[in-house]
């Protein structure tokens, strides 16, 4: 056996070990991966508890955070950069997510890394200029979801957009979207799809259509993995922290600025006006900065607040709804929701009340 | 053969091929190809990988292949394997491969 020459494979000496590692069970890891992103100018995202690792005898060198379908937190060693090992790290992560049943990825990461990442088969989807850029490697997706909408144009000068997890569906968002239809030619409603809230997405999709029937200038959409989705906002399913990161709001904001909304023309964006949840509080306040003031290929869209709907003095919301029911308190419910909503509430309140009994 | 399910075989290291097939919504067959020597070899990447669908007799499906510059034996080597997992097969002709 001869030496290569010098030059020639860049990893012949390198032994690299590929292996996923759980920062809650391995707090060695966590304390090395920290440093490694720190290293890189980037700060572990709490989200993410699953990561792709590449030891060099032993030390950590590369890593690669998994959430669901969202990679973070990429990063390689210094002395790593420019060989085969981002590729290689790019290939255990693609393949441990499908293994987990996730075959198309979305990828965060600096908009100065997005031509590296490029390499992985991501191509960006939405920046916010010099913080953030969102990458997903499926390149047929969104173009397919885009003309899918495209078909539900509707003609109009003023074309309103709402985007709702109705949680479940209140007077609230009643009096919201029949304020928006009023002002605007057409009105398309959102339904955020994600399967973070009490009630499954079918039940509040369900529910969001009946209570909005009777409106005759009014679409009500399926959500998608491009609004408010765990990928295009993250922080919006951490309801315990106070306030959503600045950037992350504006990815989904943009997205639907350069994405969505020119599917369907819309120009208006309508909200109701938010006393109680600091999530939602935070995400309208950067609503009127991304859409309209900030530079973008896209045209802007006017952000409308609508002020919410109280009933004996308070605000109608759907968090309170929650609170009413978990203490059984129909009758509190009874003023804040529409017939369909309390009729599914009702059912659902008896069934589980019967599963109660038949424990006993 | 039928597309059943979400599949990849291939990685995405220099001179191979990450593969991706998913079943089709609407019966059609998508093919995608992302390649750094698109403008080289783009022909002939999109023939190899028709020629390898219709020998597994595959019509319908969505197919996404991410190119790193693999040879054509590598390519279709590739696209078979992720269409044999994608259709959940296990009975082969190998002849026809």
């Amino acid at each position: 056996m001869t030496d290569a020459p010098p030059g020639i494979d860049l990893n012949a000496d390198i032994k690299l070990d590929f292996h996923t590692v759980s920062l809650t069970e391995s707090p060695e890891a966590e304390a090395e991966i920290r440093s490694l992103l720190h290293d890189n100018g980037l700060d572990l995202d709490e989200q993410v508890d699953t990561f792709v690792v590449c030891r060099e005898n032993g030390r950590i060198v590369g890593c690669a955070g998994l959430d669901r379908d969202v990679v973070k937190d990429v990063a390689v060693a210094s002395s790593l950069r420019g060989t085969a090992v981002s590729l290689r790290l790019g290939s255990v992560v693609v393949k441990l997510a499908a293994v987990h049943g996730h075959h198309d990825l979305f990828l965060y990461c600096r908009p100065d890394s997005v031509q590296w990442f490029r390499g992985w088969a991501f191509h960006p989807l939405v920046e916010v200029p010099g913080v953030i850029t969102l990458m997903e490697n499926n390149p047929l997706n969104l173009p397919k979801y885009i003309e899918k909408l495209s078909r539900e144009r509707r003609p109009g000068t003023t074309i309103g957009g709402i985007v709702m997890n109705a949680n479940p569906f209140t007077l609230g968002h009643r009096f919201l979207a029949e304020s928006a239809a009023k002002d605007c030619d057409w009105l398309h409603v959102f339904v955020v799809k994600e399967e973070a809230a009490q009630f499954s997405y079918s039940d509040r999709f369900r529910l969001v259509t009946e209570g909005l029937a009777d409106i005759g200038n009014v679409t009500v959409h399926h959500g998608s993995k491009y609004i408010i989705s765990r990928a295009t906002f993250p922080g919006y399913f951490l309801k315990d922290k106070a306030t959503v990161e600045h950037c992350f709001c504006g990815i989904d904001l943009l997205m639907l600025r350069e994405h969505i909304a020119p599917a369907l023309g819309i120009n208006r964006r309508y909200v109701g006006s938010e006393p109680l949840d600091a999530t939602t509080n935070s995400y309208n306040a950067g609503m009127k900065h991304w859409l309209s003031e900030t530079p973008s290929a896209a045209a802007p869209i006017e952000t409308i607040v609508i002020e919410r709907l109280t009933v004996d003095g308070s605000p109608v919301s759907a968090s309170k709804v929650r609170a009413l029911l978990a203490r059984g308190d129909l009758g509190g419910v009874e003023k804040l929701v529409p017939p369909p909503t309390l009729a599914f509430l009702k059912q659902q309140f008896t069934r589980a009340h019967d599963d109660q009994q038949a424990g006993r | 053969m039928d597309i059943l399910k979400n599949a990849i075989a291939g990685t995405l290291e220099s001179s191979d091929v990450l593969v991706k097939v998913s079943p089709s919504q609407d019966g059609t067959l998508t093919l995608h190809i992302q390649s750094e020597v698109i403008k080289q070899f783009g022909k002939q990447i999109r023939a190899t990988v028709m020629q390898t669908l219709e020998a597994l007799s595959v019509s319908a499906a969505t197919v996404v292949v991410s190119d790193k510059g693999a040879l054509d034996c590598v390519l279709r080597a590739r696209v078979q394997a992720a269409v044999l997992r994608a259709a959940d097969a296990t009975d082969l002709d190998w002849n026809v491969l």
